[in-house]
């Protein structure tokens, strides 16, 4: 009788257990992820903010015509992450005799793209980063993942980012409060690795300009980190090695205010080393994982922000496409403002 | 975690946010030795990592710090210490290995009424913070002992200890002592060699390589000082081919073993050939992190336990990531 109970309990127990198995696993990921703002079954991230009234209003900002760009040459010594690298191979048909097409000798020449996704000024998509397994709105990604790419979350579920961009000059917050310590590495004025930009210096550079964040905005920082970049191969390692960034308070901050996009002129966007030891990248969760929020990396901010100082307008159209390349993580960008 | 925890902590003592925020301590940190290439308690790390952990750690704190350096000078070590009370700073955190000398700032802060946490070396009066370098030590040798008994079972094991062994202080005395003890359950009666580096660590390649071909046929449980000469050891073993036959926990981890940016990482996930087990982590890169938490304590009045001790951990290829994840995400 007490073994038949036993084994009856046992019974329960295993049973238990193996009907509990799926569930704990998801919900493993509603606890390490937030739900996505756009639905469960959300893969696009917050592009779905780009309305046609949104960019009908951002084409107001196009006031003058003149168009001023955000995006890095990308060649070959410039920094890159970790083990990251890019190599361009050119395939001449025209110095080969006898390859002419046609009695009109017709030549062409082609290239070969040897690169990682992640390098220069690039964009990281919503399967970029996780916690754990868990990716962008509470998804096991295991089950997503082939050797030639994502099967969810591609950057080919972007959809616009015809929107209004906004410079916010954190150089110039920094100056006026006072709080500027000289760099020696860098040419022109920029913030130390390691200093933190907080919520409230990012309010003080829009006060800055009388802007006020709307949703769908696309926010760029400028910290003066980008010199190091355009310094390159010189100072690749002090670049690579910290840099100045966004908080995770103001990472939230961010997200509460709807943007679409977080792009700054450094490699990570957030503050390097973080704030709390032993915690990776929490900026890239809050935003990416969390919100949705696309990151930009490596974005020239300074002639924006130049423009900014000398015009008085810290707003434009952002022009920025981004190719359907089914199933990667991220991609180089070009990005250019339209005031 | 910690910091929500100290976070409670200052609402519960009155330092809530908004006080904390109208408040701001000035708190001196007097470092042992910032010289270039000078390194500290016979381990890997600088005195510019233990400076740059306070500067990572006060930029969170409401709290602004004024640096020293003592250069390894006792009467430097003391002219700070009077700089630092003329400053009027609400709290020095000393760093300082002389015992007279540490008498003498006691005595002139105690004058000053001036708090006073001590890193690593006593200061009369003040709660210590440190490495508990026994335990640290203890953690290599079972560390060494569990994978002989878990590999090696039956075979004639040896051990090697390789670091700065001729003169060694207190610290290195108590490391040899614990590894020592921490071997023993696993191996009782296993003899160690000594090879002095003589505070050169490179001179572990050699001084391995000398002992390996004197010695082709044990197991070598190999325990070395520091991280650097784990490093080395690496090279002396890779050369001669005895990958199989060693296995190597190091003390410290520095990041000369963790890696940095871009650099070699011996300990680390993709590296799972590496005959180097693990190394125990002293985090003298953290210490800001764990002494600016206890200095605000001190300042608002609370009473510290009088010696307080490093958390120290075997960090291998399984947990290096949790405890220092690459930036370079590689």
């Amino acid at each position: 009788m007490r073994m038949a109970g036993f084994a009856a309990s046992m019974g329960i127990a295993a049973l238990s257990l193996f009907a509990y198995a799926p569930a704990a696993a998801a919900a493993d990921c509603k606890a390490l992820v937030a739900p996505s703002p756009f639905g469960p079954n959300d893969q696009v991230g917050a592009t779905n903010r780009v309305t046609s009234a949104v960019t009908k209003a951002a084409a107001a900002e196009i006031k003058t015509g003149v168009v001023t760009s955000m995006a890095y040459p990308l060649v070959d010594g410039i920094p890159l992450f970790g083990t990251r690298f890019t190599k361009t191979v050119l395939t001449s048909f025209a110095t080969m005799p006898g390859a002419e097409f046609g009695s009109n000798k017709l030549s062409y020449m082609e290239d070969t793209y040897l690169s990682q996704s992640h390098v220069g000024t690039h964009i990281d998509g919503m399967g970029h980063i996780g916690i754990q397994d868990c990716y962008y709105n509470q998804t096991p990604m295991g089950k997503y993942i082939t050797q030639n790419g994502l099967k969810k979350f591609g950057i080919e579920h972007i959809k616009t980012f015809a929107t209004r961009g906004v410079i916010i000059d954190v150089v110039k917050v920094f100056q006026a409060a006072g709080k500027l310590k000289p760099n020696p590495a860098c040419k022109r004025p920029c913030l130390d690795g390691g200093t933190i930009i907080s919520e409230d210096d990012l309010k003080a550079g829009l006060k800055m300009y009388n802007v006020t964040l709307r949703e769908a905005d696309a926010v760029f920082i400028n910290t003066g980190w980008g010199d190091l970049f355009e310094q390159f191969p010189a100072q690749n390692a002090t670049y690579n090695r910290a840099e100045p960034g966004i908080s995770a308070a103001a990472a939230k901050w961010l997200a509460s205010q709807k943007v679409v996009v977080v792009g700054a002129d450094t490699w990570a966007v957030e503050v390097i080393p973080g704030e709390e030891e032993g915690i990776a990248f929490p900026v890239h969760k809050t935003l990416i994982t969390d919100n949705g929020i696309h990151i930009i990396e490596n974005v020239q901010t300074q002639p924006i922000a130049d423009v900014a100082a000398k015009s008085g307008r810290a707003t434009f159209f952002l022009s920025m496409t981004v190719p359907k390349a089914v199933g990667l993580t991220g991609t180089f960008v070009n990005i250019e403002a339209i005031q | 975690m910690q910091r929500r925890i100290f976070l409670a902590g200052l609402i519960a003592i009155g330092l809530g946010p908004a006080r904390a925020e109208a408040r701001r301590f000035r708190i001196a940190l007097a470092n042992l030795d910032e010289r270039p290439g000078v390194t500290l308690e016979g381990l890997g790390f600088t005195g510019a990592d233990v400076r740059h952990s306070f500067e990572l750690a006060a930029r969170t704190l409401p709290v602004d710090m004024v640096y020293f350096d003592n250069r390894g000078d006792p009467a430097r070590a003391v002219a700070n210490a009077a700089a630092a009370i003329a400053a009027k700073v609400d709290l020095l955190v000393e760093y300082n290995a002389d015992r007279e000398a540490n008498a003498e700032i006691a005595r002139r802060l105690a004058a000053a009424k001036i708090p006073a946490l001590a890193l690593v070396h006593p200061l009369p009066g003040a709660p210590l913070y440190g490495p508990d370098n026994r335990t640290a030590g203890e953690i290599a040798g079972r560390a060494l002992g569990g994978f002989a008994l878990e590999t090696w079972s039956g075979q004639q094991v040896r051990g090697v200890l390789i670091g700065d062994l001729a003169a060694p202080g207190p610290a290195v005395r108590d490391r040899v002592q614990g590894i020592g003890e921490g071997v023993q359950p696993s191996l009782p009666g296993l003899k160690f060699a000594s090879l002095d580096t003589g505070g050169q660590s490179v001179r572990a390649d050699a001084l391995l390589t000398n002992f390996l071909r004197t010695d082709p046929d044990q197991k070598l449980l190999i325990a070395t000082l520091d991280d650097l000469a784990a490093v080395y050891a690496v090279r002396a073993i890779e050369m001669n081919r005895r990958q199989s036959d060693c296995v190597i926990v190091s003390q410290g981890l520095d990041s000369s073993i963790h890696g940095g940016v871009s650099e070699k990482k011996e300990i680390d996930p993709n590296n799972r050939s590496s005959v180097v087990l693990g190394s125990v982590a002293y985090y003298m890169d953290r210490y800001g992190h764990e002494v600016l938490p206890l200095a605000l304590r001190l300042i608002g009045g609370e009473t510290l336990p009088p010696r307080i001790a490093t958390r120290h951990k075997l960090v291998t290829e399984a947990n290096v990531f949790e405890e220092y994840p690459p930036i370079d995400m590689n």
